[in-house]
């Protein structure tokens, strides 16, 4: 008998076909200003299980909901008029919003300006995914974050989760994995 | 001295959701995925021609003092295909389009831009959309040539 767990995968790592995954129940958020972009961002999501709560073409539509309602997951493109998505982040950062201040954040982006690179890894998101990407690629990112448990830093203008990776196996309980051996009798 | 003010560490709602009884693989999840942007094919490549006619259309601006603005437009329009393009494995639009990109970016704004490059990248896109996608050869010789204009430019 196979064994599947959800194990998430380290950064590089790719998902396996047989892990399993629950998200039913997540709050997500998508904030892109093309509705052509975020209509493909939603339909993958919905593929994986993930039904999208907020649609937003902007951060000052989205800023007034995250202000009133708990979210469990934004993506968020990167190149927006007004706010961009990395203003964004660095405002959802520092909002105090509890828990929303946390949240996990996907960014993604067409193409990044040079000048910008700075502000993509100062901004506070989790992950950075450049486009064009697969919808394993952002499957693979979705579980990550889920299991990302870097804890938050501050440090001068920067406060967001702590960018320094660990490289290497996850040696920690493997929760789905027990189980479906505890109801295999295993 | 820089302070680090480290918080406490947390687990996200989505790290025990993800725990939950039930759900599906990541095989059926892709496959779901694909399935429901699998309609939103012949829609993409639409909107990627249609930007490809605007790219094309783009006027030379009439002074550097209008120069950003132009780069900006077609930085946009550029972008744009690769966020039409991306989710429908069209590597070859994506990478002319990138590089479009960061020829682009990497143009000072207060110099004269050749605005022949944007017309070749439209003709590019255009040829790139013609061919057959088994054609991997000819594709492979348009992207080069891009490569080349952009290290040309670029010097990178």
């Amino acid at each position: 008998m196979t064994l599947m767990t959800a194990r998430s995968p380290g950064i590089g790592e790719t998902l396996r076909e047989s892990a399993v995954f629950n998200f039913e129940g997540a709050v997500t958020m998508v904030i892109d200003d093309s509705s052509f972009a975020q209509e493909l961002t939603i339909r993958a999501l919905k593929g994986f299980g993930l039904s999208t709560r907020h649609a937003c073409s902007s951060a000052a539509e989205a800023i007034p909901i995250l202000k009133e309602n708990a979210v469990d997951l934004i993506l968020v493109d990167s190149d927006m008029p007004g706010m961009s998505g990395f203003e964004f982040v660095r405002w959802l950062r520092r909002s105090k919003l509890e828990p929303n201040a946390f949240a996990p954040v996907i960014m993604t982006a067409a193409h990044v300006r040079q000048s910008k690179v700075q502000e993509a890894r100062d901004c506070g998101a989790n992950f950075l995914i450049t486009k064009p990407f697969s919808s394993l690629t952002l499957l693979e990112r979705i579980v990550w974050v889920s299991r990302d448990n870097r804890p938050f830093l501050e440090v001068g203008d920067y406060l967001g989760p702590d960018r320094r990776f660990r490289v290497g196996d996850y040696d920690g309980p493997e929760r789905r994995a027990d189980e479906l051996r505890r109801k295999a009798g295993l | 001295m820089t302070t680090v003010i480290t918080h406490n560490r947390r687990r996200s709602r989505l790290s025990s959701l993800i725990d939950q009884p039930g759900g599906i693989s990541t095989g059926i999840a892709l496959k779901q995925a694909a399935q429901n942007l699998s309609s939103l094919e012949e829609q993409s490549l639409k909107l990627v021609e249609q930007t490809i006619q605007q790219l094309a259309a783009l006027p030379a601006p009439d002074g550097i003092e209008n120069l950003e603005g132009a780069l900006n437009k077609a930085y946009a329009l550029s972008a744009g295909i690769i966020d039409a393009a991306g989710p429908f494995a069209r590597e070859d639009l994506c990478m002319a389009a990138t590089n479009l990109c960061d020829l682009l970016d990497g143009s000072p704004s207060d110099q004269p831009f050749d605005w022949r490059i944007i017309t070749v990248h439209a003709q590019s896109f255009r040829l790139l959309l013609a061919l057959p996608l088994e054609d991997k050869a000819t594709r492979q010789q348009v992207l080069d040539s891009l490569k080349d204009v952009l290290k040309s430019k670029l010097g990178s």
